[in-house]
């Protein structure tokens, strides 16, 4: 739901989408070969775009519709700024394999699923070192589940932005696009925090937003 | 006497003719046709029905014949009209914003095709989610073949 189909959007603002996901993608791609070598991120990459690609089949629902996983958030807590990149490329293959969203709006809908999850990067990092904790599984938890379900809420928003620049007929399928991801937005804090507790314990190398910083 | 034997083989004879009349025009075969409806349905990707869509049915001219909603199977017919045999169909699916499609519907070329558009020939869901794997294991794979073409190459120079 949270991806838009061709010929719903304007010209102009299918063309800014794709300007603004471009240049992500050669920001995100030229900062993290500065930062070190993308060689030993591919496997990780892969792997989290395929859970990203497959998310979406997993349909719940609710009322006449039925809503999907988006897992902006998991992404971005574990690639970090490379989750802008494999949104993109999931988004890719959603659009050709399973009809979801369209191939003229890939700009605008990794704008949609590709910003909450670098925003969810940023939280992530940020509350793992200003937050003072004994345990680093519960805390990497609890800021896990904020940030997925901050990254649905955010990714919700700015569908509906881009649905409002259609003008007011859409309101209150933005209204019902909103109230339909309450439970995904529950659902995904959950998911984001238990895998991200899980990980922490088992293998916190994993998780980009870390920084290397272990228990 | 004779009058009346006459008058009797009359009767007999109009009773006769009467009885094979209502005979022949019991057996007789009538074809009439109605063309009645051409019937979509809309699907989300995995089956779910999409009900409640708004649906226009435009002409080949892109004038608005008819227009409707989908009911709860995601069905949605519309008598065709004589003479026109080409419609574009758009779904809307007003429920999930930005969910939108467009079919085009050729009645001189549908025999053939009727079906092809249905679900039973799309490839299983789980086979496209199996493809998508593949072409992410292909690009990693890809990825991490450059990389190691390029490392190799610095090795080489130094």
């Amino acid at each position: 739901m949270v991806h838009i189909s061709d010929g719903v959007l304007s010209l102009p603002v299918l063309a800014a989408g794709w300007a603004i996901t471009i240049a992500l993608i050669a920001i995100t791609l030229w900062w993290s070969k500065r930062k070190g070598s993308i060689v030993e991120e591919i496997p990780k990459l892969s792997v989290m775009t395929a859970a990203f690609f497959v998310a979406s089949l997993i349909h719940i629902a609710i009322g006449p519709t039925s809503v999907h996983l988006i897992l902006s958030g998991l992404v971005g807590v574990i690639l970090g700024i490379l989750a802008y990149p494999a949104i993109f490329i999931g988004l890719i293959l959603q659009a050709f394999l399973f009809g979801h969203g369209g191939v003229t709006v890939l700009g605008v809908n990794t704008i949609d699923m590709g910003i909450p999850a670098l925003v969810a990067y940023g939280i992530f990092k940020a509350g793992n070192k200003l937050i003072p904790s004994e345990s680093l599984t519960s805390k990497a938890g609890l800021l896990g589940a904020l940030t997925g379900g901050i990254a649905v809420a955010l990714a919700v928003s700015l569908t509906a932005g881009m649905l409002y620049t259609l003008g007011k007929e859409y309101t209150w399928a933005i209204k019902a696009l909103i109230i339909y991801h309450i439970p995904i937005i529950v659902i995904e804090a959950i998911i984001v925090g238990s895998v991200v507790a899980f990980l922490v314990k088992v293998k916190p190398e994993l998780i980009g937003s870390l920084g290397g910083e272990k228990e | 006497m004779k009058a009346k034997l006459v008058f009797a083989v009359f009767a007999m004879l109009l009773v006769l003719s009467c009885l094979s009349i209502s005979g022949v025009s019991a057996h007789r075969l009538h074809v009439v046709h109605k063309i009645s409806k051409i019937e979509i349905e809309a699907y989300f990707g995995g089956g779910t029905p999409c009900r409640d869509a708004d649906v226009k049915v435009y002409d080949k001219e892109g004038n608005l014949y008819m227009d409707g909603v989908t009911d709860d199977e995601g069905k949605f017919s519309f008598p065709p009209k004589i003479g026109v045999d080409n419609y574009t169909v758009v779904i809307d699916a007003v429920h999930m914003p930005g969910h939108k499609a467009e079919a085009v519907i050729n009645l001189s070329q549908e025999a053939a095709g009727a079906s092809a558009g249905g679900m039973g020939t799309e490839m299983p869901l789980y086979m496209r989610a199996i493809a998508g794997f593949g072409y992410l294991i292909g690009l990693a794979g890809a990825a991490l073949a450059y990389t190691g073409w390029k490392l190799k190459k610095k090795y080489e120079n130094l």
